[in-house]
């Protein structure tokens, strides 16, 4: 077998048992006593242990939530050249689900620097939790892409 | 002098940053310039004839699915910047630049070792890691023939509802650019009027500012001697862009005699509907043709045998299709939009304001009825591509700015 045919199988298990793993230990394990999670008290870790998860986390956080305020913000107050007719006769509401990204995103970021702030273990859990999926869907999806892409590198039989 | 060209796709065929490479570092050479070129993919394979290249890895898989990515490029994903350069095309980001910028800070720092440059000459990639360069104690100056803000506003005209306004957005790095851009050593821009599009943009200073034109191939692009067709209007463009103003040419069209007629130099239908839609609109189609791409053997022999070369645009960063008629002795009608009034002058084409198709269709007229005009603005244009657009004309301002730079680095040094 080719050595990235192993990779890519290698990518789907590991992606997939650790996606498992999280799904069984957050859903099945606690699944009658969800809450055991809110009794998890941060405040009880050492500053620097605690920031040094907090801080790249909230960064990563607040990009991803910046980055959707401000592209409501561009959508609300961008002045575009004069529309073609065509645009013209089309009914956009993109301004008012601009308006509703931004207050949703300004909330959320509001919501992440308070958690940490108080040292909630959702405000970097559930963080934690969307970066690592989004890591692990990506690694997944390009193992089963190359599981199942043939190589267009056509092997020669008589060598 | 040693100077590094970088830019993150360098086909020398297609797409501009390619082409600019190309020329650019073929006539500095011959200015006595020692060239390297650090390029991503597509690679300028004849370049090595006279500069050294340092060929930098890019998977170039935006907007490609991922199950369509070639297997050869699926393999090479899981590597550090071939992984973010995935995972930032799948969030709707275009990330060339900025991947680019980092792989070539890093294939720089090894570089440096054993040689030294004199300058760093970017070409409108303004990643994140161009920055970092700075620390290596070269001066680094970037070319921007007009800011990306233009090409968005141009997208966002045409996005209708959220999700494209919000793709449209996160695929243009504005915001990346108009960080990089204002700390480094020089911008070099195709327009004067550029000088304030990029204050606008990205707030650059004036000062930080040169002017030098694009360059064309004068010696390609000359009248082949065929026939020219009556009445025979061309556009040469993307039909796609709005920025073109093709519909104030459309309705230009039919304001004009019906003999007159349109040829475009671009993909019509089925590929590419925008235009075609418009063009029924107005009820033209019988007087409108496409060619479909062309090679530039074809683009020269269709710029000498057409009557008019039409210019519509409401933004222009140089406005290539111009020169290149009148460097084929073909009159042009073209707003007085962005480059457009600086690189035509009244004495080798029609200028007219944009947004007015009666004043298009008016500008037309004055040509079609005066064939001796046309003839003599003909040969100015000619002329005028010649003392101004040609590449050698640009390598030899690009060097003087080079010049400056460096001495005005070392006198703060």
């Amino acid at each position: 077998m080719p050595r990235a045919k192993i990779w890519g199988f290698l990518s789907v298990l590991i992606s997939a048992s650790i996606f498992g793993v999280c799904i069984f230990s957050i859903l099945i394990i606690n699944y009658h006593d969800f809450t055991n999670f809110n009794s998890v008290n941060l405040s009880e870790l050492n500053a620097m242990t605690f920031y040094s998860a907090a801080i790249p986390i909230t960064i990563v956080t607040l990009f991803v939530l910046s980055t959707g305020f401000w592209i409501g913000w561009v959508i609300l107050t961008i002045k575009v050249v004069p529309p073609m007719p065509e645009i013209v006769e089309k009914k956009d509401n993109s301004k008012i689900k601009a308006v509703l990204l931004c207050l949703i995103t300004v909330s959320l970021m509001v919501l992440m620097i308070y958690g940490v702030y108080i040292r909630n273990f959702w405000a970097l859990a559930i963080p934690a939790l969307v970066i690592s999926f989004v890591i692990l869907g990506a690694i997944f999806w390009v193992g089963m892409a190359i599981i199942t892409t043939r190589s267009t590198l056509i092997t020669n039989k008589k060598q | 002098m040693r100077v590094l060209l970088l830019g993150y796709r360098g086909n020398p065929y297609s797409g501009g940053q390619g082409i600019y490479i190309y020329n650019l570092s073929k006539e500095l050479v011959k200015l006595g310039v020692t060239v390297d070129v650090m390029v991503g993919p597509p690679y300028p394979d004849p370049l090595e004839e006279w500069a050294e290249v340092y060929k930098i890895e890019n998977l170039n898989i935006w907007s490609i699915k991922t199950k369509d990515i070639p297997y050869n490029k699926l393999t090479r994903i899981f590597s550090l910047w071939n992984f973010a350069d995935y995972i930032l095309t799948r969030l709707h980001i275009f990330p060339e630049m900025e991947t680019f910028s980092f792989r070539a800070f890093f294939a720089l720092e090894k570089i440096l070792k054993h040689k030294r440059y004199d300058l760093i000459h970017d070409i409108q990639s303004l990643g994140w890691a161009t920055i970092p360069m700075k620390g290596f104690g070269i001066p680094i100056i970037t070319t921007v023939h007009h800011p990306l803000t233009k090409d968005r506003e141009a997208d966002l005209q045409r996005n209708w509802g959220l999700w494209d306004k919000t793709t449209t957005i996160l695929f243009y790095p504005l915001v990346m650019q108009g960080f990089v851009i204002r700390r480094i050593n020089r911008v070099i821009t195709s327009f004067k009027e550029g000088i304030d599009e990029l204050g606008k943009a990205f707030r650059v200073k004036k000062e930080k500012v040169s002017v030098v034109y694009n360059g064309m191939d004068v010696d390609l692009f000359q009248n082949t001697g065929e026939a020219r067709e009556d009445n025979a209007l061309l556009f040469v463009g993307n039909t796609e862009d709005t920025k073109k103003g093709l519909v104030y040419l459309f309705e230009a069209m039919t304001l004009l005699p019906e003999h007159v007629t349109l040829t475009i130099v671009d993909d019509g239908p089925p590929k590419k509907m925008t235009a075609w839609e418009l063009i029924k609109k107005f009820n033209i189609e019988h007087r409108v043709k496409f060619t479909g791409k062309l090679s530039a053997k074809e683009l020269v022999s269709i710029y000498s045998r057409k009557t008019i070369l039409v210019m519509s645009s409401l933004f222009e960063g140089f406005g290539l299709p111009a020169v290149e008629a009148m460097s084929c002795k073909t009159p042009v009608v073209v707003t007085t939009a962005g480059s457009l009034k600086e690189v035509v002058t009244p004495d080798c084409g029609v200028l007219v304001e944009p947004q007015n198709p009666l004043a298009l269709k008016d500008g037309i007229m004055k040509l079609l009825k005066n064939k001796k005009l046309r003839e003599q603005m003909g040969k100015n244009g000619r002329k005028r591509a010649v003392e101004n657009f040609s590449w050698s004309v640009a390598a030899k301002n690009t060097l003087e700015v080079y010049k400056r730079v460096i001495k005005e680095y070392r006198s703060k040094r």
